[in-house]
């Protein structure tokens, strides 16, 4: 009788799973000419995932609307020094609510730095040769302002640290030196869920100690220490990117390491074993048949079944939340990731292209995350969240795969769980927000700190009165700021207004009457208070 | 014995009387070939680090931007030569008094001495806005006891001089020259010290290019003459007296009279073959295109998946037999844009020419894959 069950259980999850794959439509997307269409990701604020395509000189962007149209502006820019040939990565790191970018070129790096409108962009690019490959934005020393980290393919890696003034400072050494570098795909991940950041790289080409793959744990004090080799991940087989994700929702990151030559050794599914080890389980995963090679490897849950999947070589993995995969083809091949038409499920954008995920009946939860003490964006925050079907997480990365730049929203599968138990949040100032039962097929936006109680992260005095208000909010010495801007957000998440702080009286008379947090930034401080609004 | 002696002397005077363009007479001739034989007067201790100034090395006589060579400073060229965006090279090389290469086989480089130095001027012709030479870089490459090292010399802009680079990241320039009748401007890329060490590399040491007696092999006209150039460098001391009665030599690329693979390998291996050589920067790649190498279809990539197949030709072959336009090879070459093209470095525009010998010879190849 047990025996029969089991059987029937099989039976069934194998055909939820044959019956989950998702197929995508395809839509052409008038980019510009040789542009190099990198981003799905938000370019202003609205958490909604925008098309970005670089030119030398403009910057295209297709803004997803709250209705699902899309509406094309082509922003032109100085001529940059490099293009976005080998990667680009997105982040704020002024904090200002639109994200900036970074270009890595093959012999520099260039940043575009949004304009508080998000209407226009500085060029900021070092005269330093970087032979750039991935890049991210990442805290890299946790001080609540994003750095940005650049992969160099013939040489030490480079780092830029955000001085909190708006400057990037650039620095080479400390994150990975291997002479004549062999740096492909750095990705940023909490693999010891000590909610700090560690640093991966994907290493390829030359002799085997210039390939072996590195990681970089990080001493939460600013310092890194390269671990690979106890790891059981120092491994000189040729990878350009890896993607990590907890495929068996185990409460920690495993990792696919796609080969991109199988010359030096076959792709690897490592097994996190919990205990700062990893173990290669590609024997008995599925995948000992995937001969395929791509620079390319990023990982989403696609039909949204609660496991997450790999995505490479133009197939995608499914995965069945045990380490175990389906190789499926007719997958979207070089591309962003992120969700165009907010349904979510999870599209592809690349080479003029757009992929729709034409999804199905599977519930699914996004995320936005808003840093008050970490960065803006709440990139190196992780989210985990439990269900009836387990334990979900979900890192916010800038920069995965090895050239695009795909959502900073945390995306989940749900299958027919129709509530979430909680959703905990471990930002990377060590704040840690919970909410409990979440409905499942909604956008959260989370700020930091909101389900503390405010006062916990906000200050009190920057309103002055009235408070509650009608029309007008008057606020209190504002000299201390330094060009600052503001936003509100509603509680939900939401922000419903912004701009430039010219002067300490604050408009508020569109506002509907309800509760709010005004957020106050400039490039050295952020402070936020709660404020109530009455007609 | 002693009349070849006299030969020769009366051979090094007569160069010496057309280098410096003087003295006409039988008188003058006379009391020159009492002289013992010129010495290099070029400055250069391997012990040293590189000169600030180009002119230090007194590699050049006369102004600095004519590029004449002094007197123990022999040009020489490869057969077929590196696409750099068209820019234009004069290459020297120069050794100690006394010292000579030897000969390995026809497809290593020259096993050079220490003290050894490699000169490689690079400029443009019809340069706007006056149309005229503008010399960009020099690149020296000096032996020393622990191997070769790079220097990097950036030009003036009054072509007086040219500086070492001492930041080694390299700089880009803004320029303009006529092409074919064409004005072409271009943002050229003088190499970051890295990025030298990208092509000139092999088994993680640095190596010269292009000085393989396979791209030696042939005639160069010389100012005193017409001479095949490994047979100059052995008359002149620079090269032992031992090679063998035939080395297999590469053709001219441009030389139509050559069979168009010979001319295609030519080319591919010396645009290609600095990476795709075992032990080069792209030596994890499975395909091989040095001369010797493409003689097999597979090494070539004639039917063969890549590892990093590219967007718009997904799922093709990286030469597909009698389809050039769909072959990830000839696009590779084609594009500029720097992710994708081929070579990856000193390359920003395509080479029109050689594109079409290339496209000619793969929509000839026979054949279907599978």
């Amino acid at each position: 009788m047990k025996t029969k069950l089991l059987l029937i259980a099989l039976t069934l999850s194998c055909n939820l799973s044959m019956g989950q794959q998702v197929s995508f439509t395809i839509q052409t997307i008038n980019t510009q000419n040789d542009g190099d269409d990198r981003g799905l990701v938000d370019m202003n604020g609205d958490f909604l995932d925008d098309i970005v395509s670089i030119g030398r000189q403009n910057i295209q962007i297709f803004y997803q609307q709250t209705d699902g149209a899309l509406s094309e502006i082509n922003i032109p820019t100085t001529f940059a020094d490099y293009p976005a040939s080998w990667s680009m990565a997105a982040g704020d790191f002024d904090g200002n609510g639109y994200n900036d970018l970074l270009y890595g070129g093959g012999s520099g790096v260039t940043f575009m730095k949004a304009n508080n409108t998000g209407t226009g962009y500085t060029e900021i690019s070092g005269s330093e040769f970087v032979f750039s490959q991935r890049s991210n934005f990442i805290d890299i020393n946790n001080d609540g302002n994003l750095d940005a980290f650049v992969c160099h393919d013939v040489e030490p890696n480079v780092f830029y640290i955000n001085d909190g003034s708006g400057n990037l400072l650039y620095n080479q050494g400390s994150l990975g030196d291997y002479p004549t570098g062999g740096n492909y795909g750095s990705v940023w991940v909490d693999f010891d869920n000590d909610r700090d950041m560690d640093l991966f790289i994907a290493k390829c080409g030359g002799e085997a100690p210039r390939r072996d793959n590195e990681m970089h744990i990080n001493n939460g004090d600013g310092t890194f220490t390269e671990v690979a080799a106890v790891m059981n991940l120092e491994d000189d087989m040729q990878t350009w990117s890896s993607a990590w994700a907890d495929y068996d929702n185990d409460g920690d990151l495993d990792i696919w390491i796609g080969a991109s030559t199988t010359a030096d050794g076959f792709h690897r599914l490592m097994r996190n074993n919990g205990d700062g080890t990893f173990t290669d389980v590609i024997e008995d995963s599925g995948l000992t048949l995937f001969t395929d090679t791509d620079i390319e490897n990023a990982t989403h849950d696609f039909n949204n079944d609660g496991f997450a999947d790999i995505i490479t070589a133009g197939k995608i993995l499914y995965g069945n939340g045990d380490l175990t995969f389906n190789i499926i083809p007719g997958a979207p091949f070089g591309s962003a990731f992120g969700d165009v038409n907010n349904d979510g499920f999870i599209d592809a954008f690349g080479a003029g292209t757009l992929l729709i995920n034409n999804a199905n009946s599977n519930n699914w939860l996004k995320i936005n995350t808003i840093g008050t003490q970490s960065n803006l964006n709440g990139i190196g925050a992780r989210i985990e969240i439990s269900s009836a079907l387990g334990n979900q997480m979900r890192d916010i990365r800038s920069g995965e795969g090895f050239r695009y730049m795909s959502s900073l929203n945390a995306h989940f599968g749900l299958a027919q769980d129709t509530t979430i138990d909680t959703v905990t949040v471990y930002w990377p100032s060590g704040v840690i927000d919970v909410l409990n039962d979440v409905d499942v097929n909604q956008t959260l936006t989370i700020i930091e700190g909101a389900t503390l109680g405010l006062d916990d992260n906000t200050v009190k005095n920057l309103i002055l009165y009235p408070n509650p208000a009608v029309d007008v909010l008057n606020l209190s010495d504002i000299s201390q700021f330094e060009s600052p801007f503001y936003s509100i957000f509603d509680m939900s998440g939401k922000r419903v207004m912004n701009g430039s702080l010219d002067n300490q009286r604050l408009n508020i008379s569109q506002l509907a009457e309800g509760v709010y947090i005004l957020r106050v930034a400039d490039r050295h401080t952020r402070k936020a208070q709660k404020f109530s609004k009455k007609r | 014995m002693k009349n070849t002696l006299l030969f020769l002397k009366i051979a090094f005077s007569l160069a010496i009387f057309s280098f410096v363009s003087c003295g006409d007479d039988e008188g003058e001739m006379t009391a020159v070939i009492e002289d013992p034989p010129p010495v290099s007067t070029v400055v250069l201790d391997p012990n040293q680090p590189p000169s600030q100034k180009l002119s230090d090395y007194k590699f050049f006589k006369g102004e600095l931007k004519n590029q004449e060579p002094a007197y123990s400073v022999i040009p020489y060229e490869p057969i077929s030569a590196l696409f750099s965006d068209y820019a234009l090279k004069k290459r020297f090389v120069w050794m100690p008094n006394g010292q000579k290469a030897t000969y390995i086989n026809a497809s290593e480089i020259l096993n050079f001495p220490i003290g050894t130095a490699l000169i490689k001027n690079f400029y443009y012709n019809n340069v706007q806005p006056n149309n005229t030479t503008f010399i960009l870089e020099t690149r020296v490459m000096i032996k020393k006891e622990e191997g070769w090292i790079f220097a990097e010399y950036i030009w003036n802009d009054e072509q007086t001089e040219a500086f070492l680079n001492q930041t080694g990241d390299g700089v880009f320039k803004e320029i303009t020259w006529i092409q074919n009748g064409t004005p072409i401007t271009l943002n050229y890329n003088m190499p970051a010290e890295s990025q030298c060490f990208t092509c000139h590399k092999l088994d993680n040491n640095k190596v010269l290019l292009g000085l393989e007696p396979k791209s030696l092999n042939f005639d160069y006209t010389y100012e005193d003459g017409t001479q095949n150039q490994l047979q100059k460098l052995i008359d002149f001391g620079y090269l032992e007296d031992n090679l063998p009665g035939t080395i297999e030599t590469m053709v001219d690329w441009e030389d139509t009279s050559q069979p168009l693979e010979i001319r295609v390998r030519s080319y591919i291996d010396m645009n290609c073959a600095s990476c795709h050589i075992e032990g080069g920067q792209a030596g994890y790649r499975g395909i091989r295109l040095a001369y010797g190498d493409t003689t097999n279809p597979e090494n070539f990539g004639i039917c063969e998946d890549p590892d990093t197949p590219i967007p718009v030709l997904f799922d093709k072959k990286i030469i597909e037999p009698g389809n050039a336009e769909e072959s990830i090879l000839y696009y590779r070459m084609s594009v500029s844009q720097e992710q994708y093209r081929m070579p990856q470095q000193g390359r920003q525009i395509a080479h029109e020419q050689a594109l079409r010998m290339i496209a000619e010879w793969i929509n000839s190849l026979p054949g279907t894959c599978d």
